[in-house]
């Protein structure tokens, strides 16, 4: 008797009752249909999160000296960054590269001054794709094309307001170079940006890169970073290091994670709480498994008896049990595809707005603001290990009740007088 | 000379119970030939369901031997004595005992498939045996929607299906009424004369005993009356 025989009494088996299969069924299904949901919720609301992270900073790598990271000043600079941008462009997991010069510095007008964090970019290559800050700008904004004769900044508009500054106004910036002199440069506000953070509002000023080479002295291939952005975040360990082993000693590239710690752990503490929640589904499921099987096969173990008798060997009364077993995986996966399809097509078009639930409150995680509407979208990958786990869940709760129908003793089932 | 199929040499069985031995069977000594068609009778607790499982291969002696066409089935491991169960040893139980989920057809099969054996030859084999046992018209049919008579006429196709040296049949009148056992036998002693099937049941049913050729009756573990029928 072949395998495929077995699989024809395993699904009749599971039919002759019903009520107790669809049950079970049932189980499986909602198991999935969470998994699922919940994986994929964390899967795009994170990863969003991180692109957010990698978009109003360094991106998902960021090659940087190697001592910016403790000391972030703009005397730890990377040279040849074209070079360094075209090889990490042919990596295949990079989408975006680009040079970027941060810090802090003063901005004055005659008659007040505040200090902010400035961001130096390149507007003829850069858009809101990785400077998420130039999807806020309101007003205005730098001067494509301009280079280093483009003298002319965004501010945050609660920065504009308390410089009483509004567009084609005067600012000066001062900075401090490689060498420790104050160095200057003069704007106009060319644009203003709104982030709905007060920090950023109140503290942000766009620079063009060229220009801001020109006031600190740097060559034209130096800046304090090359962004890098992936078109998969979770790529960015491999990528890092494979870019690492072709880096100069001044240079080291660094993953969003190491560069942003507060945002990994909390993204870690809610990834692992998902993997509890969803493996205490997965065990809920394999025990209603195992009890629907366990009934099943104590209810028949004279028939399993009359089956050892007519020449049924122990491990075909095994297999038979487990068809049965992978019968119920293989319906409840579907079924639970199908359930989960409709709420799923939903949310990932629509979402779920939450702002309700925060009311005024910026949403803010570790530094990160992110959007009210939560939408879902899980990975490939992730997917395939939910229905492997499900698989797997159901085939192990399946194994002892299969073992006890295969070592069934005929004589003691079936009391043949 | 007729061949020897089944022969118990001096065969006892003890059961525990709790601190209690219960002796099944006290030395029981029985050889049983090709083309017989034997009833084991006596009492409840007469042991005559021990020497059915014994001569099964279902369960094994405490002292003495159990050989089928001449093998000793103490000898054997639980391997090939279920690969003996199905090859040369067909079951007909007291409550039919097909699977339920299996059609006539395929519970007639059933044993054919587990030998292996191609399925054009399957069909072609066990569809004339279920036409011969009155049967057809009936193949698609389940269990449940076949009588008493007809799910013992399946059991007794997927019995003699392989051409066992030997169809144990347990009570195999005990569930149908009287007509319908008058008909069940009838068919077992043509099968077992046009064939050559050897049979050996073990009843409480007079008219069971009737039909045998040989009556075996058993009283407190041994054999008190062995007599060939007259006529």
């Amino acid at each position: 008797m072949n395998s495929l025989q077995l699989a024809l009494i395993a699904w009749r088996n599971l039919w002759r009752n019903p009520r107790r299969t669809l049950l079970t069924l049932c189980a499986i299904t909602f198991g999935v249909f969470l998994a699922v949901l919940l994986t994929a919720l964390n899967d795009r609301n994170f990863s969003d999160m991180i692109d957010v992270a990698a978009r109003l900073g360094g991106g998902h790598v960021v090659i940087q000296h190697p001592e910016y990271i403790d000391t972030p000043n703009l005397t730890r600079t990377v040279s040849g960054t074209t070079a360094l941008r075209a090889a990490a462009q042919a990596d295949p997991d990079v989408s975006h590269a680009v040079d970027r010069i941060s810090g802090q510095a003063m901005m004055s007008t005659a008659s007040h001054n505040a200090g902010v964090m400035f961001i130096a970019y390149d507007p003829d290559n850069e858009d809101d794709t990785t400077l998420s800050f130039l999807e806020g700008i309101t007003a205005g904004g730098l001067l494509p094309g301009g280079g280093a004769n483009d003298k002319s900044v965004v501010l945050g508009h609660k920065l504009a307001d308390n410089l009483h500054v509004e567009l084609g106004d005067k600012v000066v910036y001062t900075l401090m170079d490689r060498s420790g002199e104050i160095v200057g440069g003069m704007a106009r506000v060319g644009g203003l940006v709104g982030t709905g953070a007060d920090s950023l509002d109140g503290g942000l000023a766009l620079l063009p890169i060229a220009r801001v080479r020109e006031v600190l002295g740097y060559g034209p291939d130096e800046a304090t970073q090359v962004a890098l952005f992936l078109s998969d975040s979770r790529r960015s360990g491999e990528v890092a290091q494979r870019l690492h082993a072709d880096l100069p000693p001044t240079a080291s590239a660094l993953t969003w994670d190491t560069v942003q710690p507060d945002l990994s752990g909390f993204i870690a503490m809610k990834v692992g709480g998902a993997v509890f929640m969803e493996l205490v589904i997965m065990v809920l499921v394999a025990a209603s498994i195992f009890n629907t099987l366990f009934v099943s096969v104590m209810e028949r173990m004279r028939e399993f008896g009359i089956m050892r008798a007519i020449g049924y060997s122990p491990r075909q009364i095994f297999g038979l049990v487990m068809w049965e077993s992978l019968w119920l995986a293989i319906v409840g996966l579907v079924a639970g595809i199908a359930l989960t399809a409709g709420p799923y097509w939903y949310l990932a078009k629509n979402g779920i707005d939450v702002s309700a639930a925060y009311g005024d409150e910026a949403l803010d995680i570790a530094g990160v603001g992110f959007s009210p509407i939560l939408n879902v979208g899980i990975f490939p990958d992730h997917a395939v290990i939910i229905g492997l786990v499900a698989m797997a869940a159901t085939l192990t709760a399946g194994l002892y009740p299969a073992w006890r129908a295969g070592r069934v003793v005929p004589v003691d089932a079936i009391k043949l007088l | 000379m007729p061949e020897l199929i089944v022969e118990l040499r001096d065969v006892t069985k003890v059961f525990t119970q709790g601190k209690i031995e219960v002796h099944a069977l006290r030395g029981l000594t029985l050889s049983v030939q090709a083309g017989e068609f034997l009833a084991i009778s006596g009492p409840s607790g007469s042991g005559k369901s021990t020497a059915l499982n014994l001569i099964g291969a279902l369960d094994v002696p405490t002292t003495g031997q159990v050989l089928l066409e001449g093998r000793d089935l103490s000898q054997m491991s639980r391997r090939d004595l279920s690969h003996l169960r199905r090859d040369r040893i067909g079951f007909v139980f007291q409550a039919y005992n097909l699977l339920p989920v299996l059609t006539a057809y395929e519970n007639a099969e059933s044993v054919l498939a587990l030998q292996g054996m191609a399925a054009a030859d399957r069909r072609t084999r066990v569809l004339a045996l279920l036409d011969e046992l009155g049967l057809k018209g009936m193949e698609h049919r389940r269990p449940s929607e076949l009588s008493g008579g007809q799910q013992q006429r399946v059991a007794i196709a997927r019995a003699i299906a392989s051409n066992p040296a030997v169809v144990l049949a347990d009570e195999p009148t005990a569930n149908v009424d009287s007509e319908t056992a008058e008909k069940l036998l009838t068919l077992m002693r043509r099968l077992n004369e046009e064939r050559g099937v050897t049979f050996l049941f073990s009843t409480h049913d007079p008219r069971v005993m009737s039909y045998a050729r040989r009556n075996v009756h058993l009283t407190d573990g041994r054999i008190d009356r062995d007599e060939e029928a007259t006529g």
